[in-house]
């Protein structure tokens, strides 16, 4: 993860950082390099980057109210997952999601990023206020918000039971949090739970934003 | 005559109204193709508290159905009188045939009333609205809303008592045979107040008989019959199994089935299910025996709208699920065959494969198909979460929102009363 800090290029159009340096950046997160958010999936995603970025602020940068828009299609609906994924998003905890730090954030939801990233990235979402763990309270607020969200109600009694099962399950060594590595084993034993870690959009983007092929400038050798 | 248009569909004259929906005949103007057209408006349903935040935008939904050619019973009632007692007895025997099988599905109507009685061409009858009325609790504050006379009505539902659908889905199609042989109502009262003095004659405190008369043209043994089915006390109330090893109901029985099912190729379904866009496809769902998934707590969290980062892919009118959940006590096989029948009363194809339906239909523009995908999961012991989305489709995006909408309030109506039984279990304990 060490180059999330190292570099911080700043260019010309604000958010806006090299392709080639951040299909880099993202190539050195990875072992394996062929498992590489390519130079086109990035100029890919910039495309798709400038289209939410300039949604509700015209100043090429993502805010909260854009990201709701996106996710929701309303600006104004707040909602505990989504503020939590925007500020992971925001690695520099100003308040909006640049484009290195979108393309950086995005390459762990792709299909060839390591498990390993994604059980952390997930981790860290349900870490809510981050101790490095995840609290019995803090679950019990997510499955309220998951039922609030949807517009279901549960006695307390119901959902106490619902927490308990899963923290019991979970929690092996019973200290009344979920660690990283008991995270991992639950995770290793329920698969599904971080199915929606991987975006496999993120493989075809460049059909998804054709405009990309016209305006390439970079020859890519890795296609 | 004014004549209306929805897209190439010019709109008739209302051929069936019900607590939320209008059905209206219309015409494809293109090919001339008679349909019948259900309306619904969202201000009533919204007034009702039933759905609130969904159905905010436009003002209506149109669905276009089959036209069921042979009209309304109602109007052949009002066009020709009463009817013979051969007649009434054939209709009558089909409307028990039919709410029976609804019943067997834990369906119940509580809305039974002629005009939701349709005919098809060969003369049959077709009850409709069964999804649309599933309504539980909210029954009595409905009708009054409703500007029609809630002379079909159990007087247990009118006097605002819990109440069981069964029992009162009898009363319905006794006072429909009352109709059907008498050519009019036996509680013809206009406001609530007096039509529920003529239900109970309170002596002492106790409910005795209902207060109505049959006209000297009654069999005998239909007057008994019906006497035995308008009793006030829903738990002296005749049964619908007592009903048919009743003599007078027996006679010429011929038992229909009223959903004729289609010879499904088992393959064609199973395709069609794995066609579908859905990641929990890979779960194992084999055994046919098996429980519906279990949820834990993080399962139930990733459902979440805000942790599906696809929606920033905006891949066009496709990309939009629509999606809403229900909480039922109900077995899950039990709020599944609900469902099928909602669905199907409202003119969709369903294949159930496991805990999970996939509910097919032509779209309101009938240009497109369109697909939900309904899954039952068990949450805690005995507590089922029912997850509703769309699957894909070519649908336009307002026609999905609207097909959607229409399917997520038929089926809110039917789970409200888990929810609000629910929430009445708490309060009580």
């Amino acid at each position: 993860m060490g180059c999330y800090c190292s570099t911080s290029k700043k260019t010309e159009a604000q958010g806006y950082e090299e392709p080639t340096v951040l299909a880099s950046e993202t190539l050195c997160e990875y072992h394996d390099p062929s498992l590489n958010v390519t130079v086109s999936e990035v100029e890919a995603l910039y495309e798709l980057y400038k289209k939410l970025s300039n949604s509700i602020f015209e100043d090429g940068l993502i805010h909260r109210e854009e990201f709701q828009l996106a996710l929701f299609r309303n600006k104004n609906k707040r909602n505990l997952f989504a503020d939590r994924i925007f500020d992971l998003f925001d690695l520099k905890r100003n308040g909006v999601i640049e484009f290195g730090e979108f393309v950086r954030s995005l390459g762990v939801f792709h299909p060839n990023a390591p498990l390993e990233d994604k059980i952390n990235f997930a981790f860290k979402l349900y870490d809510l206020r981050q101790t490095g763990f995840i609290e019995r309270e803090e679950l019990k607020e997510m499955v309220l918000a998951l039922l609030h969200e949807s517009d279901l109600e549960l006695s307390d009694d119901m959902i106490e039971t619902i927490v308990n099962k899963t923290f019991s399950d979970a929690d092996i060594n019973g200290d009344g949090k979920i660690d990283q590595d008991e995270w991992k084993a639950f995770v290793s034993k329920h698969p599904s739970l971080i199915k929606n870690m991987t975006l496999p959009y993120l493989k075809d983007i460049t059909l998804a934003f054709p405009s990309f092929v016209t305006r390439t400038e970079i020859e890519d050798s890795e296609m | 005559m004014v004549l209306r248009k929805v897209g190439k569909y010019e709109i008739g004259r209302t051929i069936g109204e019900g607590t939320f929906a209008k059905v209206k005949f219309a015409q494809n103007t293109e090919t001339g193709e008679s349909v019948a057209m259900k309306v619904l408006d969202r201000t009533t349903i919204v007034k009702h508290k039933m759905i609130d935040q969904v159905l905010a935008s436009r003002t209506k939904i149109y669905i276009i159905l089959e036209f069921i050619t042979g009209g309304e019973l109602f109007d052949k009632i009002v066009n020709h009188g009463r009817l013979s007692e051969a007649e009434s007895r054939r209709y009558f025997q089909q409307l028990i045939d039919g709410v029976d099988y609804c019943h067997s599905k834990g369906v119940y109507h509580r809305d039974l009333k002629p005009e939701n009685l349709l005919l098809d061409s060969q003369g049959n009858i077709k009850i409709s609205d069964f999804g649309l009325s599933a309504f539980p609790e909210q029954g009595v504050s409905m009708l009054r809303t409703t500007c029609g006379t809630p002379n079909y009505v159990a007087p247990e539902v009118i006097s605002h008592k819990g109440y069981n659908g069964a029992p009162a889905d009898v009363w319905s199609c006794g006072v429909i045979l009352y109709v059907l042989l008498a050519g009019y109502l036996p509680f013809d009262e206009l406001d609530l107040t007096t039509l529920y003095k003529t239900f109970f004659l309170v002596s002492n405190g106790s409910i005795e008989k209902a207060q109505f008369s049959c006209p000297p043209s009654f069999p005998v043994g239909a007057k008994s019959l019906i006497h035995r089915i308008l009793d006030p006390n829903p738990e002296h109330r005749i049964t619908i199994q007592q009903i048919r090893s009743d003599e007078w109901f027996q006679k010429e029985y011929v038992p229909v089935s009223l959903l004729e099912y289609e010879d499904i190729n088992l393959d064609d379904v199973n395709a069609a299910f794995d066609n579908v866009e859905d990641q929990r496809t890979n779960q194992p769902c084999e055994n046919d025996d098996m429980a519906p998934l279990t949820l834990n707590a993080f399962d139930m969290i990733i459902l979440s709208q805000g942790l599906n980062l696809a929606n920033l892919f905006d891949r066009g009118q496709d990309s939009m699920k629509y999606q809403t959940r229900f909480i039922s006590q109900k077995p899950p096989k039990v709020v599944l065959s609900s469902m099928e029948v909602v669905a199907q009363s409202m003119g969709f194809k369903t294949h159930i494969r496991n805990y999970k339906m996939r509910i097919e239909g032509i779209s309101a523009n009938k240009a497109s198909h369109f697909s939900v995908i309904l899954e039952v999961f068990e949450i805690a012991p005995t507590f089922y979460m029912v997850d509703i989305q769309n699957a894909t489709g070519d649908a336009g995006e307002y026609e999905k929102e609207s097909d959607f909408q229409y399917i997520e309030c038929a089926f809110g109506l039917t789970f409200n009363s888990a929810k609000s039984n629910f929430k009445a279990t708490l309060k009580s304990k």
